[in-house]
């Protein structure tokens, strides 16, 4: 049996006061292990991207809270709430939201560069590492720009794994991306989850792809409405 | 430091941008330097021309006529003064003559002095135009103005009828110039005997006693000082004496400011503006990067760096560019140079840093609350 990686325990998400107020998510509780390679299926406007941010730490639940290996994110303040972001999770989202300004390597190199704590010569060696396990060698120094869609895509993976996080959260990642790329975006989730251990959650209204992965998660109107493990 | 890293990334990846704005302060900083140093400079050279060559503080009897005495006690007092030049330190003796010329005459009014004593305040030495800076006991200088209107050369012999009704011959020795046509056609240079013979008065009576200051600015200060210690003479400063002149240069010093202040102005309004629109050209990125893990406080540091590479690279192509335009103005034929002082230099370089830096707050702060989820969820 896998160890707990995170725990989210009632969450509840209000926009608004009063009669105006609107319930995005309400009492949504489940775990999920180390390593496991889950999916969030929903119909469009049905909460799964607010629950994907409130388990990215990006958003706050109104109730309930969110729990990563035995840590009550909810008692942690903002930078405490950045650090473990930086340090425990990936984000890959629709939009590749690579930083135009950088080149391919120094956005990959940016999680590591932002938590500081690695020594230049290493976070060179594993942005190369990560670039090479995403069939991307030879970009490093290309800007951001000068790459196909689906490169883009790969890039902003291997930025999420740089850090070699516990869980990547990824936002229908391969929305933007023809057939051939997001089987080729899936299959690279589904290698990295099998070699590092990493936990994956992906949001995607595409029920087919959900069924690739080990465990759907469907929300409707803001509750968890079917968590389904397949055999 | 990844926020300087990131900040100089930004302005790279916007060189227009960053180029204008650097420009404008350069320029501001231009306007700034050139502008301080030329109302400073002119400002001095206006008091020099006015009381360089003047006695700045004088002290005289308190009855028109009488005379002062320089007594141990007053040369004391002066001594106790650290304002006060020493070497500039003049007993003078003052007498009227009246010059005639055939059918024109003209009053003069001689200062008789020791002509190195002189030369503290008068500097005749160096502005003797003609013949030499010279005044044994028959020897007379006068002014180019005198001289001019009634041909006097030096060598030539002149007459004076002297207070009391005596007459006098001098040798012309030397014609200055001390830049005021009135001192040039009235006043004439003598030998401190010459006055004491005609007034009547001992070796230690004088006229007054006139002196200069290190600083002109003072001078009200170090007279009021004088005065308390010296009862029964009158000791009276320039400033008193020109307040039309100070009040001129006041004027001309607050126009300065004013034109600087608004310059210092224009620059915060430009550097503020466009880093404004930075952070929201900016606002993907700096929320992907929160997204990531970047702190508020780095996010922040951002526009806080971008503000000091605009403004340090502003204020010093400024500096550049000021002394360009001050080698420029040397070419002007003005009658003074601007000589600009290092301290006002760096000083207004570090207020444009200092102007940049307090522009970049309002950016900084809202770099530094932006949620990244509002970039998330706008897509």
């Amino acid at each position: 049996m896998a160890e707990l990686l995170l725990s989210a325990e009632g969450l509840d998400k209000v926009y608004g006061t009063g009669e105006a107020a609107t319930h995005a998510m309400r009492g949504v509780s489940f775990e999920v292990a180390e390593g496991e390679f889950a999916a969030i299926i929903g119909q469009s406007g049905s909460g799964k991207s607010t629950l994907l941010n409130m388990l990215g730490l990006l958003d706050t639940p109104t109730a309930g809270r969110v729990v990563y290996r035995g840590t009550d994110t909810a008692t942690l303040d903002k930078r405490k709430r950045a650090e473990l972001r930086n340090e425990l999770i990936g984000f890959v989202f629709q939009f590749h939201y690579l930083l135009p300004e950088f080149t391919v390597f120094e956005n990959v190199a940016m999680p590591a560069l932002i938590a500081g704590t690695t020594a230049p010569s290493e976070i060179r060696a594993r942005a190369f590492e990560t670039l090479a396990m995403l069939d991307l060698d030879g970009v490093e120094d290309k800007n951001a720009n000068q790459l196909s869609g689906g490169q883009k895509q790969r890039v902003a993976i291997a930025r999420a794994l740089m850090n070699r996080p516990a869980i990547v959260l990824a936002d229908e990642p391969t929305g933007n991306l023809d057939t051939v790329n997001t089987n080729l975006v899936y299959d690279l989730f589904r290698k990295i989850n099998k070699e590092t251990g990493t936990a994956f959650m992906i949001v995607t209204h595409d029920r087919n792809v959900a069924q690739r992965t080990d465990r759907i998660l469907e929300i409707s109107d803001g509750q968890l409405v079917q968590d389904v493990r397949s055999a | 430091m990844l926020s300087l890293r990131i900040a100089w990334r930004f302005l790279r990846s916007s060189p227009v941008q960053s180029g204008l704005i650097v420009g404008g302060i350069a320029v501001g900083i231009a306007v700034q330097v050139f502008v301080g140093s030329l109302i400073t400079s002119l400002q001095a050279s206006l008091v020099d021309q006015t009381i360089g060559s003047a006695p700045q503080i004088t002290i005289r009897a308190e009855k028109d006529g009488d005379p002062v005495v320089f007594s141990q006690r007053v040369q004391d007092v002066i001594a106790e003064q650290p304002r006060i030049v020493k070497r500039t330190v003049v007993p003078v003796r003052n007498a009227t003559a009246l010059f005639t010329d055939g059918t024109d005459s003209a009053p003069l009014n001689l200062i008789g002095g020791d002509l190195r004593q002189l030369d503290g305040i008068y500097r005749l030495t160096t502005r003797t135009e003609e013949g030499a800076a010279s005044l044994r006991s028959t020897e007379i200088m006068v002014g180019t103005d005198f001289a001019k209107k009634f041909s006097i050369t030096p060598g030539d012999t002149i007459s004076l009828a002297l207070q009391g009704g005596s007459r006098a011959s001098f040798t012309v020795s030397g014609i200055f110039d001390l830049g005021s046509a009135a001192f040039n056609e009235r006043q004439a240079f003598v030998a401190a005997s010459v006055p004491q013979n005609v007034l009547g008065w001992s070796s230690t009576e004088y006229s007054s006693v006139q002196m200069q200051l290190d600083e002109p600015f003072a001078s009200a200060e170090v007279a009021a000082a004088m005065r308390a210690k010296l009862p029964g003479v009158r000791v009276s400063e320039w400033q008193a004496e020109n307040a039309d002149l100070l009040v001129a240069l006041q004027s001309q010093g607050s126009s300065s400011y004013i034109i600087q202040t608004f310059v210092l102005v224009a620059i915060a309004l430009g550097i503020a503006s466009t880093l404004a629109i930075a952070a929201v050209q900016k606002t993907r990125q700096i929320g992907i990067l929160k997204a990531m893990g970047l702190s508020d406080g780095d996010a922040g540091r951002i526009f806080l760096w971008q503000a000091i590479i605009m403004g340090g690279a502003g204020s010093a192509a400024g500096v550049g560019l000021a002394y360009f335009l001050l080698f420029g103005f040397s070419f002007s034929g003005a009658s003074f140079t601007i000589e600009p002082r290092l301290p006002f230099v760096l000083g207004s370089a570090a207020v444009g840093i200092g102007v940049a830096l307090a522009s970049s707050i309002i950016p900084t702060r809202r770099t530094s609350r932006l949620d990244p989820i509002e970039v998330i969820q706008s897509g």
